[in-house]
């Protein structure tokens, strides 16, 4: 018999984008190894399947080399969140979100939320020295050890504000043509992350999948065919902003 | 923003019906000499007892076609016991016990058939220069203690430091306009005014129609080859032949292929001559460290051959059998892995009609999947360009590992739909399924490389058999078979000096002035013997007491035991599917 964890279709699907670097694949390995590994190169996209409660999502962690091959459409196509993900100390990662990486969400569903993510928060910022306290989980092994940054290491300059990020959200939505009002706030959908320490990455993921949970029961109840086509993608269009909070 | 970088690669896909888009196989480098340059450079000591195609005068000419014709013959014992060897002057194996003089005088070589002066003043400059930058022409110690493979990260390195010097082999990317792509050891920042002196030399000789190709200095070996518009160079001190470092640069160069496509490339500098690479291939250094370590320490890549993972042929047949009966269309080739050998690839029909997949492309693919591995949890779908079946087109390939979390066995099928990610996941479920079925994971778990002991030969430590060709099937992927390397051998200091004494060996064989088709080499602490027919090429090492009579016999044992147990050791006839949509085709196929 297969192992069960294996044959579960995927209920909802989210990806991870940004330029290389950024720390994508850091953020997802903190978020399910719970751990903060050094040495680990993405080649294309990596695709896993979370349990979410009773619901399986589907997390695409790309390599950020899409515009190269035109497999970015492919990772976003039917997408009910998107990740934009960019480093706090380089400028240049945000607006490459806004230059390379945005169009290829236009196979994303037409509700797909977008969460902007500012990562490597501990170069900058103090506070982000330890992991975010609200979502400490109880099955931890052991308590998160911070990297240990070696006293007197002097923070890095903080290349990009939180304003920026929330600049940069409402140009996405704009881009998307989506009415401001109508969309979730950059307040709940801006984070700044740490991979390294793991601050505020648990907030993150379940804070959006909490969110995609209502695109799943919509899905649900529309096709009885549980078994989720991820190549067509979700022509319904959401009429209410907020169902979901 | 970067304009270059909007660009919508869009690239072409594999279309397998195309013959257009199936190019030559790459030249095999290693097979790349003829009986008329043997003649030419002929050293024979009696000539009038020799037969020409036979240089050092090692085989004893009763048999005369033995290695005159080029009929393929089954290596004979009868063969054998004619080997009569009168040589075993010591060969420069590395450098310790033998002339040294003699190894320059062989290799030393610039480009044949270029200006000699003006190769001799870019010589020159080049020495001036790199010596000025740090380029390490001095005192660099013994090639033998230092271990090719350091920790993961060279990256933060001190480049001005002795210790970045005395590395043992620096490889360097640079593009045309002299930007820095990648350094093994030590940023590319910190390194771009050496990048700039290399690339400064190699205009310089460009622009008296000159190709610089290699230079040489007492402790150094500098390689420069440059394929499109980038250049790469490698600084060795391991006293490699140019040959085997401008091979291992090729691969540095597919590799780089392998993640973007020639094509892409090419587009890129076209479009801005001083783009900066690394912001494509930035997280992919990993990917060329893992490449370079293994050239260094495995001998798959010399031999540019693949190394199976012994097993009984009907467990194979069956692990074949259940790839080929998980296909979905435009699935390609099925390939299963375990411990970083091949245990079965399956292809489609139509490919393997025109092509093979050659042994370089399976061991970059090999490799990006190791440089990757350390977050095995995922399902891993990734565009990749097999340089040597098509340098322009893209593969996708659906990765993943069958036992978590141990991660030890991994299949990788190739689809030429970058859409068909789905159903490729599902033709791996199909393949979970059959093989639980089967308990196939248990038996592939058992098996494992083997001892030199079960040859069952006295003196023999180790060996490599690569034969050249599989009994009806001329399309075979080549491979070789070598057990494992066990004591005196058994620290990766003394596996380093057994492969640099293969690597002496094969360049010798290989040697495009002077190839030699025996050698029988005594040195310090060991005895080896090379030899390269019609029908194969084997590297064998013995204890240092062995006598010239016991190392023949040695080997026409070990031929009979490889002959025996050759279905276990090489796949032997590789199955094929049929996933074409040509209906014709299909239903002649019963699919
Ligand atoms: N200081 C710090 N470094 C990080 C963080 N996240 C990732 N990195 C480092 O940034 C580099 C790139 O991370 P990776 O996850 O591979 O980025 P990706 O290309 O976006 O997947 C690696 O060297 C990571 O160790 C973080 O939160 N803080
Ligand atoms: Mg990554």
């Amino acid at each position: 018999m297969p192992q069960a964890s294996r044959t579960k279709k995927p209920d909802v699907k989210v990806v991870i984008l940004g330029d290389m670097n950024v720390g994508k694949t850091s953020l997802l390995h903190r978020y399910t190894e719970r751990k903060f590994k050094d040495t680990i190169s993405t080649v294309g996209g990596a695709f896993f399947l979370k349990q979410w409660g009773p619901y399986n999502i589907s997390i695409w962690d790309t390599a950020g080399r899409e515009q190269f091959h035109g497999l970015g459409s492919m990772y976003c196509r039917g997408a009910a969140a998107v990740i934009l993900t960019y480093d706090v100390t380089n400028w240049q990662s945000l607006a490459e979100l806004e230059n390379r990486f945005l169009s290829l969400t236009d196979t994303a569903n037409t509700d797909c939320i977008f969460a902007i993510v500012g990562n490597k928060a501990d170069l900058t910022d103090t506070l982000a020295h330890g992991p975010d306290t609200e979502s400490e989980r109880g099955d931890e092994a052991q308590p998160e050890v911070p990297c240990p940054t070696p006293p007197g290491t002097p923070l890095q300059h903080k290349q990009v504000s939180r304003e920026d990020a929330v600049a940069l959200y409402a140009r996405v939505l704009r881009y998307k043509g989506l009415e401001e009002k109508a969309c979730l706030p950059a307040e709940t959908v801006c984070f700044e992350t740490s991979a390294k320490t793991g601050y505020n990455v648990d907030v993150l993921f379940e804070t959006l999948f909490d969110l995609v949970l209502p695109s799943i029961l919509k899905k649900r109840s529309e096709g009885e065919s549980s078994t989720v086509d991820l190549e067509t993608p979700m022509e319904v269009k959401r009429t209410k902003a907020g169902c979901c909070a | 923003m970067d304009p270059n970088s909007q660009q919508s690669g869009n690239m072409e896909e594999v279309k397998i019906f195309d013959p257009s888009i199936l190019p030559p196989c790459l030249d095999q480098i290693d097979l790349a000499y003829s009986d008329s340059d043997v003649l030419s450079e002929n050293h024979c000591v009696n000539e009038d007892h020799r037969m020409p195609s036979d240089p050092e005068g090692l085989l004893d000419s009763a048999d005369p076609t033995s290695e005159e014709s080029n009929q393929p013959q089954e290596p004979s014992s009868t063969d054998m016991q004619k080997l009569d060897i009168d040589d075993d002057r010591p060969l420069c194996a590395g450098g310790s016990e033998t002339d040294s003089g003699k190894a320059s005088e062989d290799s030393a070589l610039v480009d044949n058939g270029q200006d000699d002066s003006s190769e001799f003043v870019v010589t020159v400059l080049a020495r001036g220069k790199m010596e000025e930058q740090g380029m390490g022409m001095k005192g660099a110690s013994s090639p033998l203690c230092d271990t090719p493979l350091g920790p993961p990260s060279h990256r933060n390195e001190d480049v001005t430091a002795e210790s970045w010097r005395q590395h043992r082999k620096h490889v360097f990317v640079l593009s045309e306009a002299g930007k820095p792509i990648y350094s093994r050891y030590g940023s590319e920042e910190a390194l771009s005014s050496t990048m700039g002196v290399m690339m400064a030399l190699v205009s310089f000789v460009q622009s008296g129609d000159n190709i610089i190709r290699s230079v040489y200095s007492d402790e150094h070996t500098v390689v420069f080859m440059q394929r499109g518009p980038l250049v790469l160079v490698s600084v060795s001190s391991s006293r490699q032949s140019e040959q085997q470092l401008r091979n291992e640069l090729l691969y540095v160069y597919n590799q780089i292929v392998s993640m973007l496509t020639q094509a892409s490339i090419t587009r890129i500098f076209e479009h801005k001559k001083n783009y900066d690479l690394r912001r494509l291939l930035a997280g992919s250094e990993k990917i060329l460290d893992g490449l370079l370590d293994l050239v260094d320490s495995d001998p798959s890549l010399l031999l540019c051959a693949v190394h199976c993972l012994p097993l009984a042929s009907s467990l194979r047949d069956s692990l074949s059998q259940i790839l080929q009966k998980a296909i979905t269309p435009n699935l390609v080739f099925s390939i299963l892995i375990a411990k970083n050998q091949l245990l079965t690839i399956v292809q489609e029909k139509m490919v393997i009609d025109d092509a093979r997949l050659e042994p370089a492309d399976l061991h970059l693919l090999l490799n990006l999947i190791g440089a990757s591995s350390a977050f095995q949890a995922g399902e891993i779908w990734t565009p990749i360009c097999l340089p040597s079946f098509n340098p322009d087109c893209y593969f996708y390939a659906y990765i993943s590992y069958l036992d978590p979390p141990e991660c030890t066995v991994c299949l990788v099928l190739l689809s030429t739909d970058k859409e068909a990610f789905y159903s490729v996941a599902e033709c791996k479920r199909k393949i979970e399924e059959a093989m639980q079925a089967q308990n196939a994971l248990n038996a592939i778990s058992k098996a494992h490389s083997y001892s030199v002991s079960q040859v069952g030969v006295s003196d023999l430590r180790h060996f490599m058999y690569k034969p050249f060709d599989v009994p009806d099937n001329h399309r075979q992927l080549t491979q070789f078979t070598s057990p494992e390397m066990e004591a005196p051998y058994g620290s990766e200091e003394e596996q380093t000096r057994l492969l640099d004494l293969y690597r002496d060996m094969h360049s010798r064989i290989h040697s495009t002035s002077r190839p030699l088709k025996l050698i029988y080499h005594v040195a310090e602490r060991e005895t080896l013997l090379a030899w390269v027919t019609s029908k194969f090429e084997l590297y064998t090492c013995f204890s240092p007491l062995v006598t010239k009579t016991c190392a023949i016999n040695a080997i026409t044992k070990l031929l009979r035991w490889i002959k025996k147990e050759e279905d276990r050791l090489f796949i032997r006839y590789p199955p094929k599917y049929s996933t074409t949509p040509n209906p014709s085709k299909s239903s002649r196929d019963g699919h």
